[in-house]
């Protein structure tokens, strides 16, 4: 289903050709370690070349450029990956049965992918300072806007207490004094680097074959000047201990727990881990969401999240500012009963049976097949959709419990109201 | 069955009316793992006063959305979230302003899931005692929607907009209003909105449409029940009822939310050549490839988070932009002064064919999501509209009339400036 050729040592391109789609979307990724020095390069890079190339020198020539292509889009994809954070391009376009006669889109869009990675303005020795100055001002206000979302707030505190001394518990767009610091020339000299010398995953889903997409990929690979220096492999967890209490001018309380794990995307019982996360807390049928919530009302949002890539399970509630500790003792209490094999066969059907789901559907969605795909590889995580799905489905009760028990609570946070 | 292909699409749409008035719409996708199913009501918030078997009612507000959460509810305590479940199959509802949905999505077991949606949204089953533990989760709900800073700048924005149509209310309602909602309010709301006859079923994926119809004949019967009439006392000019309202709150950089006031759109044909036509209209005057968005952006006055386009909601319309902004009374200024530019010297020809085929091959793209196209199929049917017919429609708009639409809109008097300004900077007392 997924061909895979290696276009330049360190350059890999994975192709899934699927003709019922209407759109193509083709990813292209610069691999980095996701560390202090860089992450704030990275996040800054793929904005500042959006805004202009010496053939279309501002945002509007861009997106007339891309209007004449039926509304082709093309965005910043900076992801973190576990020990990785990637930077790069994202390009989603309509396939090219539906232009009219004798045009094509992809072709022009792939050009144009070229010409925005490469055909940079340059002035002393730098990208226009116009166009840095610009979005490190937008990238501080992004930083400074997850305040918004009291949720995302929350839970990206937490991972700063667990993960302090993991690449875990980095930012990752990177701090705003970080972005500051960054001028024309260091993130020039930071884009060369990169392409130089840094794995690069490129993925495409579509209606055309590999070759084609190599075959269109070409002019832009040959320019690159490559001098290709490998990534250390993923790491697992370094976590630490703490509890915190903010204080800050909300009216519901955000709690926001973190425990470690053993298992990840590279130990054989990630299949179990998956399903135990399920079961626990992920959905309307997990004991999370059944008990907290519908028999004891204690809140709305409530759910548990597993970041297979480093083995960390969080839990997150939204609670009324005096139900903290009621809510913490319940969401332990849910999981010393996975952990005393308080597991019906329905909860676990159930749980097996909405990871299936959602990994058959994976192929019915352009978007979720880059997703997927794009990350898998890069986490560790060598299973197709296909061999996960089986695994996720021998997994028993057994096998749950096992995994429950290896859970550890190292972290807390909890987010009240009231002046700080 | 009624079968349409678009060639231009590569799209087949099926359409039954059931004998108990439900209507049926099959988006058959060969080959396609997944399916998506539905089940729409056109009731939402918005529509608390209504009459029934000649008698008038006046709802509590956020009854819509306290119902469907309790449509959940199934007699002899069967958890229908469970159910799925175990078919492998997630359930979700949500409710708008002016609609209710409950959907499901599965890949196999899709006749047993489809079963199970017809049943458990057309059983009402209220109990005092579950209809009181709703309020403490639908109350928590309500906190979280305080505190996010995106929705009390539109609820604002509304309020600031309108004089008396409900939108102003949000959609969940208050914690002192869904004090009043009771399993006697929750019945009369289902009896109104929620037989067959107000209903649409919307299925996409690899499916046989007489399958599906055959299904809902089966679950729902055939005979039609009653109908609320809904009531629409409220009276709108086209001015906003205030320019401006400001709170401050915690967030990192002011926030607005920027609207214009226009007229509600009615149905059919006509109705969606208008918001087509808002919608282009609202590209050329600040969509990415506009003048005045890369000045703005240049000037540091707007970032990537801003867009806008055309809202449409029962009984009324807007043109709405959104995003950060250390100025939100400068982009307000700039957008009115760019309005009169447009409705002066119109959007030339070779601009206005570009947006033309940008929108359509984004649409043509969206078709992609199987929930976009689903909520976009049923959303455009309660406005007596074949969604799949955006390309003809696309092609006969002309530059004209866009013009037009700006000079009727971009009006002062018809503008409200919704911010939510961080705490440490009140910003509302400014010049």
């Amino acid at each position: 289903m997924i061909q895979t050729i290696s276009l330049l040592p360190g350059v890999t391109l994975r192709c899934c050709r699927d003709k019922r789609f209407k759109q193509g979307c083709l990813s292209f990724q610069l691999v980095r370690p996701m560390c202090r020095e860089e992450a704030a390069y990275n996040a800054l890079l793929p904005a500042v070349l959006l805004r202009g190339t010496r053939q279309h020198p501002d945002l509007r020539a861009i997106t007339e450029h891309l209007d004449t292509l039926y509304g082709a889009s093309v965005s910043a994809l900076v992801r973190r990956v576990g020990d990785y954070q990637t930077t790069g391009l994202y390009c989603s376009f309509m396939d090219d049965r539906f232009a009219l006669p004798g045009e094509r889109v992809m072709a022009p869009v792939v050009a144009f992918l070229e010409e925005l990675l490469l055909d940079v303005p340059v002035k002393n020795g730098g990208f226009l300072p116009g166009f840095v100055e610009s979005e490190k001002k937008n990238l501080i206000s992004t930083i400074e806007s997850e305040r918004n979302d009291k949720r995302v707030y929350a839970m990206s505190r937490l991972l700063k207490i667990l993960c302090r001394e993991d690449s875990f518990g980095l930012p990752r767009l990177g701090e705003p004094q970080e972005v500051e610091a960054i001028t024309p020339q260091s993130l020039w000299a930071h884009h060369q680097k990169i392409l130089r010398t840094s794995a690069i995953e490129i993925f495409y889903v579509g209606s055309a074959g590999c070759e084609t997409v190599a075959d269109l990929l070409r002019p832009l690979l040959s320019r690159l000047e490559r001098d290709y220096i490998p990534l250390p492999p993923q790491t697992d967890l370094r976590s630490s201990r703490g509890d915190e209490v903010e204080r800050m001018d909300v009216a519901q309380g955000k709690l926001c727990m973190g425990f470690v794990t053993p298992i990840t995307n590279r130990t054989p019982e990630f299949a179990s881990m998956q399903v135990l996360n399920a079961l626990f807390g992920a959905g309307m049928t997990s004991k999370l969401f059944v008990n907290v919530r519908e028999k004891q009302s204690l809140c709305y949002a409530i759910g548990s999240a597993y970041y297979g890539a480093k083995g960390v399970m969080t839990v997150s509630a939204g609670i009324d500012f005096d139900k903290e500790e009621q809510t913490r003792r319940e969401i332990l209490r849910q999981l010393d009963a996975c952990r005393d094999g308080q597991i019906t066969p329905q909860e676990l059907q159930a749980a097996q049976q909405a990871i299936v789901s959602s990994l058959r559907a994976t192929h019915d969605s352009p978007g979720a097949v880059e997703g997927y795909y794009a990350t898998a590889a890069l986490s560790g995580l060598s299973l197709t959709v296909e061999d996960y799905e089986k695994s996720v489905l021998a997994v028993t009760v057994e096998d749950a419990v096992a995994v429950a028990r290896q859970l550890e609570l190292r972290a807390t946070y909890f987010l009240r109201g009231g002046s700080q | 069955m009624n079968q349409i292909y678009y060639p231009e699409l590569d799209e087949t749409i099926c359409r039954e009316t059931l004998g108990n008035g439900l209507q049926v719409a099959v988006i058959p996708r060969k080959g396609f793992t997944k399916k998506l199913a539905y089940f729409v009501t056109d009731y939402g918030s918005i529509h608390t006063d209504f009459q029934l078997e000649g008698q008038t009612f006046r709802a509590p507000a956020g009854v819509a959305h306290y119902l469907e959460h309790k449509m959940f509810d199934m007699p002899g305590s069967r958890d229908v979230s469970e159910e799925f479940a175990a078919l492998g199959a997630s359930t979700n509802a949500f409710t708008s302003y002016d609609m209710t949905a409950y959907y499901f999505s599965c890949t196999d077991h899709f006749e047993a899931c489809l079963r199970l949606l017809l049943e458990f949204v057309s059983t009402p089953y209220f109990t005092e005692e579950s209809v009181e533990k709703e309020r403490g989760i639908i109350d928590q709900e309500i906190g979280m929607n305080e505190d996010a800073p995106d929705s009390r700048v539109f609820e604002n924005l509304v309020q600031s907009l309108y004089r008396e149509h409900p939108v102003r209310v949000p959609i969940l309602g208050t914690s002192t209003t869904i004090r009043e909602i009771t399993p006697e309010v929750l019945n009369r709301c289902h009896r109104a909105f929620y037989s067959p006859e107000n209903m649409l079923l919307c299925v996409v994926g690899d499916v046989e449409p007489e399958d599906v119809c055959r299904i809902a004949d089966e679950v729902l019967g055939s005979i039609p029940g009653p109908a609320g009439e809904k009531l629409r006392p409220w009276q709108e000019d086209m001015t906003a009822a205030e320019p401006e309202i400001a709170v401050s709150m915690e967030v990192a950089m002011p926030m607005f939310n920027l609207a214009f006031k226009c007229e509600s759109l009615g149905k059919g044909e006509k109705a969606i050549r208008t918001e087509m036509v808002a919608d282009l209209a609202a590209e050329a005057l600040f969509g990415e490839s506009s003048e005045l968005y890369l000045r703005l952006y240049e000037q540091g006055l707007i970032d990537s988070s801003f867009g806008g386009g055309f809202e449409t909601i029962d009984g009324c319309a807007m043109l709405l932009c959104s995003g950060d902004s250390q100025d939100p009374r400068a982009v307000r200024e700039a957008i009115l002064a760019q309005g009169r530019v447009l409705a002066e010297q119109g959007v030339p020809e070779e601009t206005f064919q570009r947006m033309k085929r940008s929108a359509l091959g984004r649409r043509i793209r969206s078709l992609d999501s199987f929930d976009a196209t689903c909520f976009r199929v049923c959303a455009y049917h309660f406005s007596d509209f074949d969604y799949f017919r955006f390309p003809e429609v696309y092609r006969s708009i002309t530059a004209g009339e866009i013009r037009d639409f700006l000079d009727r809109v971009i009006r002062p008097e018809r503008c409200s400036l919704s911010v939510v300004y961080p705490l440490e900077n009140e910003g509302g007392n400014e010049s």
